[in-house]
């Protein structure tokens, strides 16, 4: 989420980095506490504190945040914005206390989902919040892996969790990367709904005779020169069912095959 | 809502032993300071402090439960003393970010 | 105001830090507040005999209290901070008094004053019963009433082990070491110079 929502969210004083409130934060960490910011802080994230000095914007740049946002109207009286001029961070001063803070990021983060570009596009039972196309040309190794790596910026941008996008950006890239190897080409739709990523894989081409055949690891039909570049050690459909929460495929030998992959974003995968 | 109501719906552990009361709010944060100038009686108090004198800092306003977040340990002595006091402290996985979005969705708003 | 039954609340607050600052000299004490941490911590000067060295900047608040009702009001700039006793000396006044409290089902809390080079600076009675009055009326009626005792009726200061409420640690980028008391003077090394908290805080080596 882009620390200019957070800013909107909270009705928020611009303390230093008015240039810089397109930057987007991956994650929220609320603590007065600067060692636990520290020892417990991911890259990328913002602070929510009421501890209004010098430290606090020190910690944060340690711990690789990009902003810190002080609540109950506290504003730092030393050279806090100064460092954070030279060290690229955002620091925003709110009236609002911890609590409200909180709540308003949590909203807007999931009001975010809805704000991206959506193309209506066989919506599901979920609302469908986005939407996008992809095209993946056979035997096209240059290219190879351009298409999970755009749709991992997507969901890295909305805000999910790294571990589902790692997940999602996993099986997308094994579909990608058996589209150039066996396929003639294929169409990949990314749909996301606040409870699923779906990305399906439809492709044209010689299809696969014996799914469940495929489906167990170590089986490969990657040729020689395919697996001199690194590809095929079969690891390719296994992945992607381990991976996913749940996975559909269909085949036809001589048309081509449907990989249908759905990533359920709250809770536990199994 | 009652403490055993949201100790139930929340999965929290209770640390100390106490009486049972009505929450009304949550109060967020790590310094006694802020503490005791914003929080209201029956307050629910969300922080990663462990040090025994969150206990006396909690008495002193009056809340309901301190709540530990984090999964963090709270040190035997802090629980012995609130058990004293017949202070609420209660201990969650989740970070405080994360507790703040669960108490909302159950209807425990700000101070 | 006469007869006014006096609904207190918090005014002018503002948060800051109360200093310690220790001489390594007489093993005086001085507290004062600060609405900023400057000095840091392990930072000394000289003023006359002493030498002080800034051992904590503890977080804290200061305000006045005001009477909802009538306006009354009051400052609290005498008041330096509020300690839990922790029991550490039976021989202690506090200690007697919290166990006769506790026993009529109330607690206690003990009032500091600030400190300067000449030692302690009272604070009034009255303004320490005006504060407990403030955090009584809003505290449960079940809930045992508090009681605050003046920090002048500890036996010896100098060996109190009670818990300030205050915010210690916070900006350490280690995890906060285990509470020292602020108010025991520390043990000399050799060389007269003490060692404290603050030093390993900042990495100071003592020499």
């Amino acid at each position: 989420m882009e620390i200019g929502r957070i800013k909107d969210a909270l009705e928020a004083l611009v303390i230093e980095g008015e240039e810089r409130l397109d930057t987007v934060v991956e994650h929220v960490y609320a603590s007065d506490l600067m060692s636990d910011v520290l020892a417990f802080g991911r890259p990328n994230s913002i602070l929510l504190t009421g501890l209004a000095t010098q430290q606090s914007v020190i910690s944060a740049h340690m711990a690789e945040f990009r902003g810190v946002v002080y609540v109950r109207g506290k504003k730092p009286k030393d050279g806090s914005a100064r460092f954070a001029g030279e060290h690229a961070l955002v620091l925003l001063s709110t009236d609002l206390d911890m609590f409200e803070a909180c709540l308003r990021i949590d909203a807007a983060w999931r009001g975010g989902l809805a704000s991206a570009q959506a193309v209506t596009h066989d919506a599901r039972a979920h609302d469908l919040l986005l939407s996008r196309e992809f095209v993946i040309a056979g035997s096209d190794f240059t290219n190879a892996g351009m298409v999970s790596t755009e749709i991992k910026s997507i969901l890295r941008k909305i805000g999910f969790d790294p571990k589902l996008v790692r997940r999602v950006a996993i099986c997308t890239y094994e579909g990608e990367m058996n589209v150039v190897m066996h396929a003639d080409n294929a169409r990949v739709t990314l749909a996301v709904s606040p409870q699923a990523i779906d990305v399906l894989i439809d492709d044209e081409g010689k299809g696969i005779p014996d799914v469940e055949l495929a489906l167990q690891e170590g089986f490969t039909t990657a040729t020689e020169e395919m697996r001199a570049m690194g590809f095929g050690s079969g690891m390719g459909l296994p992945n992607i069912k381990k991976n996913s929460d749940e996975l559909e495929i269909t085949s036809q030998v001589g048309k081509g095959t449907r990989l249908q992959m759905r990533f359920r974003v709250n809770g536990n995968p199994s | 809502m009652t403490l055993r109501d949201l100790i139930d719906r929340l999965k929290l552990k209770s640390l100390s032993t106490f009486d049972d009361r009505d929450v009304s709010g949550v109060v967020v944060s790590d310094m006694v300071s802020d503490v005791m100038a914003g929080a209201k009686s029956g307050n629910l108090w969300l922080t990663v402090q462990t040090h025994k004198s969150i206990v006396p800092a909690a008495n002193l306003v009056d809340v309901a439960a301190v709540v530990v977040t984090s999964g963090k340990t709270v040190p035997q002595e802090t629980v012995d003393l609130a058990s004293k006091y017949k202070v609420a402290i209660l201990s969650s996985e989740l970070s405080t970010f994360e507790l703040v979005g669960k108490l909302y969705s159950l209807g425990l708003g700000g101070t | 105001m006469a007869g006014c039954q006096h609904r207190w609340e918090m005014a002018d607050v503002e948060f800051g830090f109360v200093a310690f600052e220790r001489c390594f000299h007489c093993d005086g004490l001085r507290t004062f507040f600060s609405p900023e941490q400057a000095p840091f911590l392990g930072e000394e000067y000289r003023e006359g005999r002493c030498f002080w060295r800034r051992v904590e900047n503890a977080q804290s608040l200061r305000f006045s209290l005001r009477c909802a009702r009538c306006g009354e009001r009051h400052t609290l700039e005498e008041l330096m901070g509020l300690l839990h006793c922790s029991g550490c000396d039976p021989a202690c006044e506090i200690d007697r008094l919290r166990l006769q409290a506790e026993a009529a089902g109330e607690w206690v809390l003990v009032g500091f004053g600030f400190a300067d080079k000449n030692g302690a600076i009272p604070i009034p009675q009255a303004k320490l019963e005006i504060l407990a009055d403030y955090f009584n009326q809003r505290r449960a009626a079940s809930r045992p009433r508090l009681r605050l005792l003046s920090f002048e009726q500890i036996g010896e200061l100098s060996r109190c082990h009670g818990d300030f409420l205050h915010d210690v640690g916070m900006l350490s980028l280690e995890p906060p070491p285990p509470r020292k008391s602020l108010l025991v003077a520390p043990a000399p090394e050799p060389g007269g110079r003490a060692a404290s908290n603050a030093d390993r805080e900042n990495g100071h080596d003592t020499p």
